[in-house]
C-alpha cells in the first residue's frame, strides 16, 4: 500500500488536472457562491448559541461571535490576572518587603519601599518578621501579564488569582495600585509561617515541610557545614529567628 | 421567534414596497391631470427619490450585516435607538450614528489640494450613478381612465428618450470622472494611483460592456428600455406557451434565457464599473486606500452611498435587461386580464412595481454574495479579463447572436442556444471534476479504507488516501 497520492493529508484537495470547470471558471465561481449562501441562510435563520465554549457549539448557526460585555468567556483554571496582596489573618499584607517580586519582574513596574520592624516594637511580629512594606506600589500599564513576580514571591504575599482582568480607569494615575487597592481577599495561613516557629529549638519544626521557609535556613546549615565564617556582627535575618 | 422576526421583517419589506409603487401609480395619475407627461415625475420622485436612495442607504446596513453573516460573524449590533435599549433591530440604529457621525464631521480638504476639483469630485461621482435609473422602468404603462372619462397613461419611468441604452453607457462612464478627479486633486500619491487604476479599468472594461448589449439590441430591435415596444414589454412576450384555463404557463423572452452570456458578460463589465469587490482595485484599501483617501465628512459620504445606489441602480438595469423587468414570468397575462385588476389599474400597477422591486432585492443580494466571496483581482488580471477574455467573449457572442437572429427571427433558436448554455453550465457546476470521480472510483475499487473527511461541504466525500 502506497502512501499519498496527491497532496497533503489534510485540507482541501488539490486538483493536479486541469478540468473544464476550472478553466471554464463560471462553475467554481457559482460553487463558491453556494457555499456562502448556505452560510448566510444558516447564520440568518439559525439560532444563535451563545456556548461561551465556541468550539462545542452546537446550533443550526455557524456565528462564532461572542457579544463581550453580554456573554463572556469563563477564564481558564490558573488565569492570571490582576495582581493581589495576600493579608494576614490581622489584615496586614503577608509580604515581608524582600524584594524578589520588584527584581524578578522584567517590566519592573514593582516598586517596594521597606519598613524594618524595631528592636522595641511590641507587634507581634517583629520577633519573627524583620521588614514590611510601607510602600509596595505596582503600575498596572507597565506589567506584562508573566506572573514571575508570584512565582518569586516566597511569602505567597502576591497573588494573581482574582480571575479579572485591570478594569479600565479614565486617567494613567488609577492605573498605578498601591496597597489599599491591592490589599484583597480572604486572609491566608500556612503551617510554616515564621510566628508559628517554636522561640527554643535549634530547628525550625517545618523544617522540610514547605519550601519557602526551607531557603533561609538549609542555607545558613550548609555555610557551617562548609565552615564558611559568617560575620555575627552584622543580624542575618533567619538564624535571628532560631536562637 | 427569529423565524417570526425574519418574516415580519420580509413583509415589512414587501409591504414598504408595494406601498410605495400604489403610492406612485396614484401620484402619477394625478399628476398626469394636472399635464401630458406628468408621471415622469411621480416616477423621479416615488422610485428614484424614495425607492432608490431608501433602499441604497439600507444598503449600507446590509452590506455589513449581510457581509457578518456571511463570514459567520453577527454583524453591527451595539447601536440602540433612545428608549429601546435591548432592541437591536438587525443593526438599523447604526445608520442614525453613521449619519450623524458623517454630517458632523470636519470636510477637511489638504492645503496643496485643488479645492474647486477637491469638492466638486464626489458630487461628480454621485449624480451620474444616480441619473442612471432614470430610463429603468419600474411597473408598466397603464392606462387608467379617470372620472371625467379621459383615458391618462402613467408611465413609471423617468425618461424614455430613443436612444434608450446608449443613456446608460453614456452616463456609466462618466461617473469616472469623479472618481480620477478626485484621485488627481487630492495632491496625494495614492489617491492619484486610485483615481487612474478607476480611470483604466473603466477604460477596459466600457468596451465589453457596450458589446454586451449588442445581442439583445439586436434581438429585440430596439434600444429603449421602457415604451410598449421598448426591451422590458418585448420579454414578456411568451416564446413557448401554454394556458391551463385561462392561467398562462410558458418561457417568456428573458434576457437571461436569450442571452446567458451577454448576460455574464455584462454583469462582471458593470460590476467592474462599480469599483466593488473583486474590483476593487482602484479603492485597494489594504494596499493604496484609494481615491478619496483625503475626503472625510459628509464628502467621503457621498462615494460611499454613490457605491451603494450604484448597487441598487445596477441591480435595477439587469432586471430590466435580462430579468424581464416588471413581468411575473408565468400568469402575466391571467393577471392582466383580472376583472379586478382592470377595474383597478392602480393595485395591478403596484403589484408590478413590487415583483420587480423584488428582482432587484434579489440581483442586489447576488451582488453582496459576490462581494463577500472573492478575493480582489490583482490589476494585470482585471486588465486580462476585460481585454482578452471579455472582449473577444462578447465579440463571438455577437456573432452567434447575429447569426441565430438572421436564421430564425422568431427568436426560437436563441432561446434554445442560450438554454442549452445555462444547461451546460448547471451539469459542469454540480458534477465534479473528472480527477476527483476517478479517485473517488479507486477508492472503491481499493481496500476501502476511505475514511471520509468532512471538511468540504460541496464537494462529495473523498478518501482521505489514495491507492495505487
Amino acid at each position: 500500500m502506497s502512501t499519498m497520492t496527491h497532496g497533503k493529508a489534510e485540507g482541501p484537495k488539490q486538483l493536479i488536472e486541469q478540468d473544464v470547470r476550472e478553466r471554464a471558471y463560471i462553475p467554481e465561481l457559482i460553487k463558491g457562491l453556494a457555499i456562502t449562501t448556505r452560510h448566510f441562510f444558516r447564520n440568518l435563520f439559525g439560532e444563535r448559541d451563545t456556548n461561551p465554549q465556541v468550539v462545542d457549539r452546537t446550533g443550526t448557526s455557524l456565528i462564532t461571535t461572542i457579544c463581550y460585555p453580554e456573554e463572556k468567556v469563563p477564564y481558564p483554571v490558573g488565569y492570571r490576572g490582576l495582581h493581589r496582596l495576600v493579608p494576614r489573618e490581622d489584615g496586614k499584607p503577608r509580604c515581608v518587603a524582600c524584594y524578589m517580586c520588584a527584581t524578578i519582574c522584567p517590566a519592573q513596574c514593582i516598586y517596594i519601599e521597606a519598613g524594618e520592624y524595631g528592636a522595641d516594637d511590641d507587634a507581634a511580629e517583629s520577633r519573627v518578621i524583620e521588614k514590611f512594606p510601607k510602600q509596595f506600589v505596582i503600575d498596572e500599564l507597565r506589567c506584562i501579564v508573566c506572573g514571575l513576580c508570584v512565582d518569586a514571591c516566597p511569602k505567597d504575599a502576591i497573588r494573581m488569582d482574582t480571575e479579572m482582568h485591570t478594569p479600565s480607569e479614565y486617567t494613567r494615575q488609577n492605573f498605578v495600585y498601591d496597597i489599599p487597592k491591592l490589599l484583597r481577599g480572604a486572609p491566608v495561613t500556612h503551617p510554616s509561617d515564621p510566628w508559628f516557629k517554636r522561640g527554643s529549638s535549634e530547628q525550625p519544626d517545618h523544617v522540610h515541610k514547605e519550601a519557602h521557609t526551607r531557603i533561609g535556613e538549609g542555607n545558613t546549615s550548609r555555610l557551617l557545614a562548609n565552615n564558611v565564617e559568617i560575620d555575627t556582627s552584622k543580624p542575618v535575618a533567619v538564624t535571628k529567628f532560631i536562637k | 421567534m427569529r423565524l417570526g422576526m425574519i418574516f415580519g421583517w420580509l413583509c415589512f419589506i414587501v409591504g414598504a414596497y408595494f406601498g410605495v409603487m400604489l403610492l406612485a401609480y396614484g401620484l402619477g395619475f394625478w399628476f398626469e391631470g394636472l399635464g401630458a407627461g406628468g408621471s415622469h415625475f411621480a416616477a423621479i420622485l416615488c422610485c428614484m427619490l424614495i425607492c432608490v436612495m431608501i433602499t441604497a442607504t439600507l444598503l449600507t446596513m446590509a452590506e455589513r450585516k449581510w457581509g457578518g453573516f456571511f463570514q459567520d460573524r453577527t454583524g453591527p449590533n451595539r447601536a440602540r435607538l433612545p428608549g429601546l435599549p435591548n432592541a437591536v433591530l438587525g443593526g438599523l440604529p447604526h445608520i442614525i450614528g453613521d449619519v450623524v457621525k458623517m454630517l458632523t464631521k470636519e470636510a477637511f480638504s489638504p492645503e496643496r489640494a485643488n479645492k474647486y476639483l477637491f469638492k466638486l469630485a464626489p458630487m461628480l461621482a454621485f449624480a451620474p450613478v444616480f441619473a442612471l435609473f432614470a430610463i429603468v422602468p419600474a411597473g408598466p404603462t397603464l392606462a387608467m381612465t379617470a372620472a371625467d372619462g379621459t383615458v391618462r397613461q402613467v408611465m413609471m419611468v423617468a425618461a424614455n428618450p430613443d436612444f434608450g441604452l446608449l443613456y446608460i453607457f453614456g452616463i456609466a462612464s462618466f461617473a469616472v470622472y469623479g472618481t480620477s478627479l478626485a484621485g488627481w486633486s487630492s495632491n496625494n500619491k495614492f489617491a492619484l494611483l486610485g483615481g487612474v487604476r478607476a480611470s483604466s479599468q473603466l477604460i477596459s472594461y466600457e468596451v465589453a460592456l457596450g458589446l454586451s448589449l449588442v445581442g439583445m439590441m439586436i434581438a429585440f430591435s430596439t434600444v429603449q428600455l421602457a415604451g410598449p415596444t421598448g426591451m422590458v414589454e418585448s420579454q414578456g412576450q411568451y416564446i413557448w406557451s401554454t394556458t391551463f384555463g385561462s392561467f398562462d404557463v410558458g418561457l417568456q423572452g428573458w434576457g437571461i434565457f436569450l442571452q446567458p452570456v451577454g448576460f455574464l458578460l455584462f454583469f462582471a463589465a458593470a460590476f467592474a464599473e462599480t469599483k466593488r469587490a473583486p474590483f476593487d482595485a482602484p479603492e485597494g484599501e489594504s494596499e493604496i486606500v484609494g481615491y478619496f483617501l483625503e475626503y472625510s465628512g459628509m464628502q467621503f459620504g457621498l462615494f460611499m452611498i454613490s457605491e451603494f445606489v450604484e448597487v441598487v441602480v445596477l441591480g435595477g438595469v439587469i432586471v430590466a435587461i435580462f430579468f424581464g423587468g416588471y413581468h411575473l414570468g408565468v400568469g402575466d397575462l391571467w393577471l392582466q386580464n383580472l376583472a379586478f385588476m382592470k377595474a383597478h389599474p392602480v393595485l395591478l400597477g403596484g403589484l408590478y412595481g413590487l415583483v420587480f422591486w423584488l428582482k432587484v432585492v434579489v440581483l442586489i443580494y447576488v451582488q453582496l454574495v459576490i462581494r463577500w466571496s472573492f478575493p480582489r483581482f490583482r490589476y494585470d488580471q482585471v486588465q486580462t479579463l476585460g481585454w482578452k477574455i471579455l472582449l473577444p467573449m462578447g465579440l463571438i457572442n455577437l456573432f452567434v447572436t447575429g447569426a441565430l437572429i438572421l436564421w430564425d427571427p422568431t427568436l426560437h433558436t436563441l432561446a434554445l442556444v442560450g438554454l442549452l448554455e445555462i444547461g451546460v453550465v448547471i451539469f459542469l457546476t454540480v458534477t465534479p471534476p473528472r480527477q476527483v470521480r476517478r479517485e473517488a472510483e479507486e477508492a472503491g475499487h481499493g481496500h476501502g479504507h476511505g475514511g471520509h473527511d468532512d471538511h468540504g461541504h460541496a464537494a462529495p466525500a473523498l478518501p482521505s488516501a489514495g491507492t495505487h
